[in-house]
């Protein structure tokens, strides 16, 4: 008999069917009565003054309802308390094209954009920033009147003595990465649906429920009650179906909000949906990062101090920007052993959408870039890139010199089984040239140990309620957004009980219903609502053994809970059991096995060595009158970090691993690179469900090599050029690799069941484990992600010294003598097309104006 | 995004019928074939037609279909699919069975029709997008503007002509039919663009596109079509380059060359005819003629990733494919 019964099974997700087959419900599939359609008007301009927004037009037109605007919502919001500088709807100022600036509520969708039309702005152009490194230079039109220089914040960080550390250093290496922005690319688009309950009484509005694709009902809710004026306690949300979130939804979207205000405006249910520019918009994705990088090392290749400068340029708003920035410092640490630290980081406002959370949150870029310089060090020492990432290994269990506690630590084994299963001693640098293997490390926290709210309160909590034939609900307010959360919770729950899985309903993310839980963000949820469920689960299996063992006259200890039976330990055993089990002989119990007579049969029969699960349940329910339990979860003091101002990022109660091996090959012709395998291990503490760790292990390379080959927003003052899933290229199925995920079960000793993150670690091992490879294919060292084949080909010529492809220059002799130094916005420079009756140029720029590029 | 309004679909079941109701409507209607590129546009209200003639019941205009002694002809309607599955064709014409499965994916495919393919409008990235991204930026000469923000101060439109199929049957020496009022016309499809990026074809108002032929003369060439894309499926080329070429004793008898997605028209070179015919095929001929490509191809900043790169990638695709015919070495199996 193994250890368990339910966990480290594979086990399908729990919601499979309903995704499966189209039958399950996202947001955009609901529908309620009288249900108006919600449009936005965007912002047409970067940066702008608004004078004066006139909605009667569109008011008048048949079919709308209501029209609203910033002053219907004016109190300012934002997902961190030290950045509530939001407003869903724009009161006086646009800070990025596609900013928000009215909603109107009809009763189509066709109506509703018309009515848009119909909604005259009067602005004052204002000049805009679009370059971090320029904007940081902006004494005057600041981007937010409160920061100086456009810089939301910074911060220097130094452990150690990183300069005497440097100074004794062997070999410092130095240079500038560059990593371009990226989106989640989730497959659903932002959606949420408000309805307020009218006072049947007064005919006044009452409660608010609120229906939206987000990771976050709990914050969502939190936000909407400070926007609204309302107590949290009149405001529902629930959380449908939801199709990828990837942290794009893991903070309130604007037109949460908007359709709460339109809704209230209207008296009527309104839906918003986003089309994919408008997802683009609201983006809260990966910042385009710059990242200037020292690591000094001693001739054995240790690691003796690393100094990092760091940009980020974060779009209009502050969003996560202030934990984005501390986390790609923060993150320096606890993967190998760095005695010495310098980090500056600056994370700076630009007038395009605002830059949030993405998977790998923070640690993606800089690890990009530090373990790309790893491998030039390797390279440089002649010492083999696995091995100079041995010799800095962490001796666990330690607190690093920037506070992070590790416990746990995987790392080792990741990379002998990465090294062992890629043959890297025998191919590494042998390959034919064009064809290449690299490596690359990383790691990520399994959730964040300080929230963001600042408070005492656990960071999950789980209720759990059994009925009288033996059926569990799990009430979570967890948030199942693909990942698996929802059969995490069955399964953890399923485990401790000793019942069957079928038993389990999980009950999720509906704030009416749900205890607290901080959403499904920074891998957080298998560790702290995991551990959450199991103390839930743990206080009611207390119940039902304390009534079990007065029948079977044992101290409730000695009782076994397993396979829907409870029986005692010294009695346990396949053997004593097989005689009695027919119920669970068909391996699956459907709730209810044994029913009246027999139940009351065997009740008579008086004490007894086993049990079905339902017998002892009912004795239970008899014994304490009602079977509920809660558990909850808050990070351990010792997991919290240091003091240094900014310390709270960073430390988690365990921390996910990583390595990967990425073998590609290089069309030296063309630029073009394809990966052809990836072997990819990852310490996930113990694996709950092996099939959804591999999923997540496979899906974190394939978004990482998104980034690292294919994904860019391009921007040319301040438009999009590629805001839909055409041009912004995510990898197709053909050119996705092989991926063997390889699981490394380190069992971490505070992780549920010894389990960690597994969603979001991986990702960032996967673009440095590419670039290096490409560097062992043809020799280039590559800076700057994506490596598009023309980034690839520039290099490929440089290295040459051929004919190069200078990549800033037009063919056209008319064509601006700089690439992107042109841009689509002319008429902001007073250039303007006059000849479309809808052409904002006619609306005259009031001054002549320039911008900061 | 909604589709703009209009006031009628039409429905025709003939080519007369469709051609009638054309000239009753003319320059206030669309052709809707597959839809694959209209709707779209449509949702981004780069047509706002006031009627929608939906050609997809005229049933004549479906199939490929060999005319002994001729050739073969292959109706508009006729889908990327089912020319990617005609043995026909691929025996035939294996150029053409190749550009067509690498058009977008195969479930557009599936709807995609090679007259909507010919007739495929024009792109770049400050035309193909929203209304009111469009109206951020500032509109366009190709559509509502007068500026061209692809060659500032220039007057020209540079969109460029993206459809896979054209430059393999430019190859074939295909013929297109079009239908009029006034009756059919047939001409070469060499004829057929302007290589204006906002008037890039010539058809009027009234007129369909109708059947595609390929002349006997052109059957049984080995083909290949090579196709610059980052993304491995559901990419418009940004780059492409179709070859042909027929031996006779080791040397070249007869060969042609056509560029897309890099000109505001699918561009035949003549010159790599003449460059090739009655040579053995080497490195360094198969370079000369890529150079020749790329002198012919005039990438502007109409789509991603940078001119430069994408003239250079002509010349790199030519020379490959002119190669890898020599050395038979199609995609397709024979
Ligand atoms: C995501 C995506 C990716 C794509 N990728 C590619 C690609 O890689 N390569 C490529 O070549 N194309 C691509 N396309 C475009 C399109 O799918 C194909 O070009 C297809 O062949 C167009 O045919 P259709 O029948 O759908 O055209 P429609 O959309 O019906 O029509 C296209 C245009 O031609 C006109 N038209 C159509 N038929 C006739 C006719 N018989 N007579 C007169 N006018 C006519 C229409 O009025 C319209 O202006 C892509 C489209 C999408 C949406």
């Amino acid at each position: 008999m193994t250890e368990f019964s339910i966990i480290g099974k594979p086990i399908a997700m729990v919601d499979a069917a309903g995704k499966t087959t189209g039958a399950g419900k996202y947001t955009d599939d609901l529908c309620l009565p009288g249900m108006l359609v919600g449009k936005i008007l965007h912002s047409a301009y970067p940066h702008a003054r608004i004078k004066r927004i006139d909605t009667s037009r569109a008011e008048k037109l048949d079919g709308v309802v209501a029209v609203v605007t910033g002053k219907d919502a004016p109190t300012p919001y934002g997902i961190l308390p030290v950045g509530h500088d939001e407003h869903a709807l724009a009161l006086d100022k646009v800070r990025y094209v596609g900013d928000n600036l009215a909603c109107v509520a009809a009763v189509s969708e066709d109506i509703a954009e018309k009515a848009l039309e119909l909604i005259d702005v009067e602005y004052e152009l204002l000049p805009a920033y679009f370059d971090p490194e320029g904007s940081m230079k902006a004494e005057t039109d600041l981007i937010h009147d409160n920061k100086p220089h456009n810089i939301e914040k910074d911060y220097h960080h130094v452990f150690g003595d990183p300069d005497k550390a440097l100074a004794e250093a062997d070999y410092v290496a130095e240079g500038r990465f560059i990593a371009n922005e990226v989106t989640h690319a989730a497959m659903e688009p932002h959606s949420a649906l408000a309805s307020f309950e009218l006072d049947p009484h007064t005919g006044k509005l009452g409660r608010l429920t609120v229906w939206s694709s987000t990771q976050v009902p709990y914050y969502l809710q939190h936000k909407l009650s400070l926007v609204l004026e309302m107590p949290m306690a009149q405001i529902r949300v629930i959380k449908p179906l939801v199709g990828g979130g990837f942290g794009g939804k893991s903070e309130v979207i604007p037109l949460e909000i908007i359709a709460a205000i339109a809704a209230r405006a209207a008296r009527a249910p309104v839906k918003i949906t986003y089309n994919r520019e408008e997802v683009f918009w609201a983006h809260r994705g990966r910042p385009r990062t710059i990242i200037d990088l020292q690591t000094g090392v001693k001739k054995d290749g240790v690691i003796n101090a690393v100094k990092a400068r760091v940009v980020q340029d974060g779009g209009a708003y502050c969003s996560y920007g202030v934990v984005t920035i501390l986390y790609s410092g923060a993150l320096l640490g606890a993967l190998y052993d760095i005695s010495d630290i310098a980090y500056d980081g600056y994370r700076v406002l630009t007038n395009k959408p605002a830059c949030g959370a993405m998977r790998g949150h923070g640690t993606v870029n800089v690890r990009f870039a530090f373990e790309s310089q790893l491998d030039e060090i390797a390279a440089k020492l002649n010492l083999d890139p696995a091995e100079i990432r041995r010799r800095n290994l962490l001796k666990p269990p330690c607190i690093t010199i920037n506070g992070l506690r590790v416990q746990s630590y995987g790392l080792p084994e990741c990379i002998d089984q990465v090294v062992e299963r890629s043959k890297w001693k025998e191919r590494k640098g042998k390959l034919p040239r064009g064809r290449g293997l690299g490596i690359g490390c990383s790691h990520y926290v399994s959730g964040a140990a300080n929230s963001i709210i600042r408070s005492d309160m656990p960071h999950s909590t789980v209720n759990i309620k059994i009925d009288r034939d033996g059926g569990v609900i799990v009430y979570t307010g967890a948030a199942e957004i693909g990942q698996g959360s929802d059969t995490m919770t069955a399964q953890i729950a399923a485990e401790t009980l000793g019942c069957s899985l079928a038993r389990l309903k999980v009950v999720a993310a509906d704030t009416d219903l749900t205890p607290i839980d901080i959403g499904s963000y920074s891998s957080r949820v298998t560790f702290m609502a995991g551990n959450a469920t199991l103390r839930a689960a743990e206080e009611v299996k207390k119940q039902i053994a304390s009534a079990a063992a007065r029948k079977m006259k044992c101290p409730p200890d000695e009782l076994v809970f397993r396979d829907d039976e409870v029986y005692r330990r010294d009695l346990g055993g396949e053997g004593a059991r097989a005689t009695h089990s027919e119920a669970s002989a068909s391996g699956r119990v459907e709730g209810q096995i044994l029913r009246g007579s027999l139940q009351q049969k065997r009740k008579d029969e008086g004490p007894k060595d086993w049990m079905t699960f339902e017998e002892a349940v009912v004795a239970a329910i008899d014994f304490h009158g009602a079977l509920t339990g809660t558990g909850s979860y808050a990070p351990p003091p010792e997991a919290r970090g240091g003091k240094h101002k900014g310390a709270g990022v960073g430390p988690s109660p365990a921390y996910s691993y990583a390595a990967q091996v990425a073998e590609v090959s290089v069309d030296e012709e063309t630029g073009e690179v394809t990966v052809h395998k990836v072997w990819a291990a990852h310490d996930c503490g113990r694996a709950l469900n092996p099939v959804s760790v591999d999923g997540q292990i496979i899906g974190s390379v394939w978004m990482g090599l998104g980034q690292a080959l294919e994904e860019e927003m391009v921007w040319k003052d301040g438009m999009l050029m590629n805001p839909g899933l055409l041009e912004y290229r995510s990898p197709s199925a053909i050119e996705s690799p092989e991926v063997e995920p390889i699981i490394v079960e380190s069992i971490d000793p505070e992780g549920p069941f010894g389990a960690k993150e597994c969603s979001e670690g991986s990702l960032a091992a996967t673009i440095p484990a590419i670039a290096n490879a490409i560097h062992d294919a043809v020799g280039i060292r590559l800076r700057e992600c994506p490596f598009t084949p023309e980034r690839v080909l520039t290099a490929l010529r440089a290295q040459n010294k051929a004919k190069p492809i200078n990549l800033t220059e037009g063919v056209d002799p008319t064509a601006p003598t700089r690439f992107r130094e042109h841009g689509g916005a002319l008429w902001f420079r007073g250039k303007g097309p006059e000849r479309h009756p809808l052409d904002p140029a006619r609306q005259k720029a009031t001054a002549e104006i320039g911008g900061d590029d | 995004m909604s589709l703009p309004e209009f006031k009628l679909l039409l429905r025709p079941r003939t080519v007369e019928e469709a051609v009638g109701l054309l000239a009753k409507h003319a320059n206030n209607i669309r052709v809707l074939a597959g839809g694959t590129d209209l709707i779209p546009s449509m949702r981004q209200k780069l047509f706002e037609p006031q009627y929608v003639l939906d050609i997809r019941h005229i049933s004549e205009l479906k199939g490929v279909h060999p005319r002994p002694g001729t050739g073969v002809e292959i109706g508009a309607l006729t889908t990327h699919t089912t020319l990617e599955r005609s043995d026909l064709l691929r025996q035939r014409y294996p150029v053409l069975t190749e550009a067509a499965g690498t058009v977008a994916s195969p479930l557009l495919r599936n709807m995609g029709t090679i007259g909507g393919n010919i007739c495929l409008d024009t792109r770049c990235l400050w035309y193909n997008q929203s209304l009111t991204w469009r109206k951020a930026c500032g509109f366009c000469i190709k559509k509502d503007g007068d500026l061209c923000h692809v060659a500032p101060g220039g007057t020209k439109c540079w969109a460029a002509f993206s459809g896979d199929t054209p430059p393999a049957l430019l190859c074939l020496n295909a013929e297109i039919e079009i239908a009029s009022p006034s009756g059919m016309r047939r001409v070469p499809l060499r004829e057929f663009y302007t290589g204006i990026g906002d008037s890039y074809r010539k058809l009027q108002a009234d007129e369909l596109l109708t059947r595609v032929f390929l002349p006997d003369t052109s059957a049984y060439y080995h083909g290949i079509y090579r196709k610059l894309r980052i993304r491995g499926s559901i990419d418009y080329p940004l780059a492409g380059v179709a070859v042909v070429l027929k031996r006779s004793n080791g040397h070249v008898a007869d060969a042609r060359l056509a560029i897309t997605a890099v000109n505001p028209a699918p561009i035949l070179i003549v010159g790599a005819t003449q460059m090739l015919a009655g040579k053995v095929i080497d490195e360094s001929l198969a370079d000369a003629v890529g150079d020749l490509a790329a002198k012919t191809a005039k990438p502007l900043t109409t789509s991603a990733l940078t001119p430069e790169y994408r003239r250079e990638m002509i010349r790199v695709f030519t020379k490959r494919a002119v190669l890898a015919v020599a050395n038979n070495e199609s995609l397709v199996r024979h």
